[in-house]
């Protein structure tokens, strides 16, 4: 069993992305993409090994225009600190279905390479490309538009951030993620406006309660306040979510406004 | 036994293709990876495991291991990097190793990148003084599976605005 689970922690650090479907080809009659799509999709599993960057390399060969080849073969480059290889490759998924990976590349930049602006650019950009819903990050956390707003946040523009984040949340369908109520609670209190942060970091709490840092957030704010034994109600009971393995977590990066051990216990000193 | 079960869960891990024959290509074993080169790496580094199946920092599933987590590393770059203003110096450096089963460093690779996500060369003091700075780093947790000890590869990357680290990654 614990075989079983590791085996499965492992791998699934391993599949980010749906396969193609390869009939579709099939059915259109093209073959050489066909046989392309056959091996890309064989190429998934062992990610990053030579054997699997070759196959993608024979897919290219066999259908030239497959996206999904170039964006495959770039993933092993980024999660491994090779941004400038990824680029090119992405950069190639991009120019050949630009509404299929701009979203994709927008939130690697975001994630991966911490280039704000650029990622601004892919989300904006896809976004004038069509009237419908731009789509969510790979790893599922964000609708495009809230990862945007982050993107603004870490650049310095907050009130943007903020605008953006409740544009979305007036949009008529839009269900809150699992960290947006979280994300405006924080950028609320950053701005000054603090009985709306409580109100975001309680709602975060109500809709989503599996992570430290609204919890963490809150005592901070009563601290401002002198509000003592709020103060330490929220962080103590922040400190028991860490330490329990409740907190924000990604095996690849840190996600915007994750709390440390060290920084709660810094505040219970 | 239990070492068995480990190599063979690496192993299926990496070559779940079922590939055993290699075609000649410029390409390494496995993206990323870094083959001794006498003239930059210490020979008494020692590595633990296969050095064809090196795990990737990721593959634990417990994100970056050091003691005090990621902001033990900021911390410890804000305190001892000595920045000085420099115009030209922006853009990424990224500097590549591995972690090994004792949670010693070596095999250091370092790469800049600018803005446009084209190689750069940045200035080498401040290429030197990261990279020092990066060697001497102690806190690596060693990487285990199944309670086996087991070495990885790890990269920091250096996010740079007029010669001032200004965000790490990952």
């Amino acid at each position: 069993m614990r075989i079983l689970l590791l085996s499965s922690l492992t791998i699934i650090s391993f599949y980010d992305f749906g396969q193609p479907n390869c009939n579709v080809y099939k059915y259109n009659k093209n073959e050489p993409c066909y046989k392309g799509c056959i091996l890309a999709t064989q190429g998934e599993g062992p990610q990053g090994s030579r054997e699997s960057q070759i196959k993608f390399d024979s897919a290219i060969k066999l259908c030239p225009n497959f996206d999904y080849a170039y964006r495959e073969k770039s993933v092993p480059y980024l999660k491994r600190g090779d941004f400038v290889t990824w680029k090119k490759l992405i950069d190639k998924a991009v120019e050949l279905d630009p509404m299929g990976n701009l979203g994709y590349r927008g939130w690697c930049r975001y994630q991966f390479v911490r280039d704000y602006k650029g990622a601004i650019a892919d989300f904006e950009t896809l976004d004038s490309m069509t009237e419908f819903e731009i789509g969510y990050s790979s790893n599922s956390d964000y609708q495009l538009n809230i990862a945007k707003a982050l993107c603004y946040k870490a650049i310095g523009e907050k009130k943007k951030a903020i605008e953006i984040i409740e544009k979305q949340f007036s949009e008529k369908n839009y269900s809150p993620g699992l960290y947006d109520y979280f994300h405006l609670g924080v950028l609320k209190m950053e701005v000054g406006e603090t009985e709306l942060a409580i109100n975001f970091l309680k709602k975060s709490i109500s809709t989503n309660d599996y992570f430290a840092e609204p919890y963490y957030y809150l005592a901070m704010i009563y601290k401002k306040q002198n509000l003592t034994a709020a103060f330490q109600d929220n962080m103590k009971k922040a400190k028991a979510y860490y330490l329990k393995g409740y907190k924000r977590f990604d095996p690849y990066t840190q996600p915007m406004d994750k709390i440390f051990l060290a920084d709660i216990e810094k505040e219970l000193k | 036994m239990k070492q068995l079960l480990i190599y063979s869960l690496i192993a299926i891990v990496f070559n779940s293709c079922g590939q055993t024959q290699h075609s000649p290509t410029t390409y390494p074993e496995h993206v990323g990876d870094i083959t001794y080169d006498a003239a930059l790496d210490d020979k008494n580094f020692k590595i633990c495991t296969n050095e064809t199946n090196i795990p990737q920092y990721y593959n634990f599933g417990k994100g970056l291991q050091y003691k005090g987590e990621k902001i033990a590393i900021d911390k410890y770059f804000e305190k001892n990097f000595k920045g000085k203003s420099q115009k030209n110096e922006t853009g990424l450096l990224t500097i590549r190793f591995i972690v090994n089963c004792e949670g010693k460093t070596g095999r250091f690779r370092i790469e800049g990148m600018d803005s446009n996500y084209q190689l750069k060369k940045f200035d080498e003091a401040l290429e030197n003084q990261i990279l020092k700075l990066t060697k001497q780093m102690d806190g690596w947790i060693v990487g285990e599976l199944q309670g086996q000890k087991l070495d990885y590869y790890q990269y920091l990357t250096f996010k740079l605005e007029g010669g001032q680290i200004i965000e790490i990654m990952p």
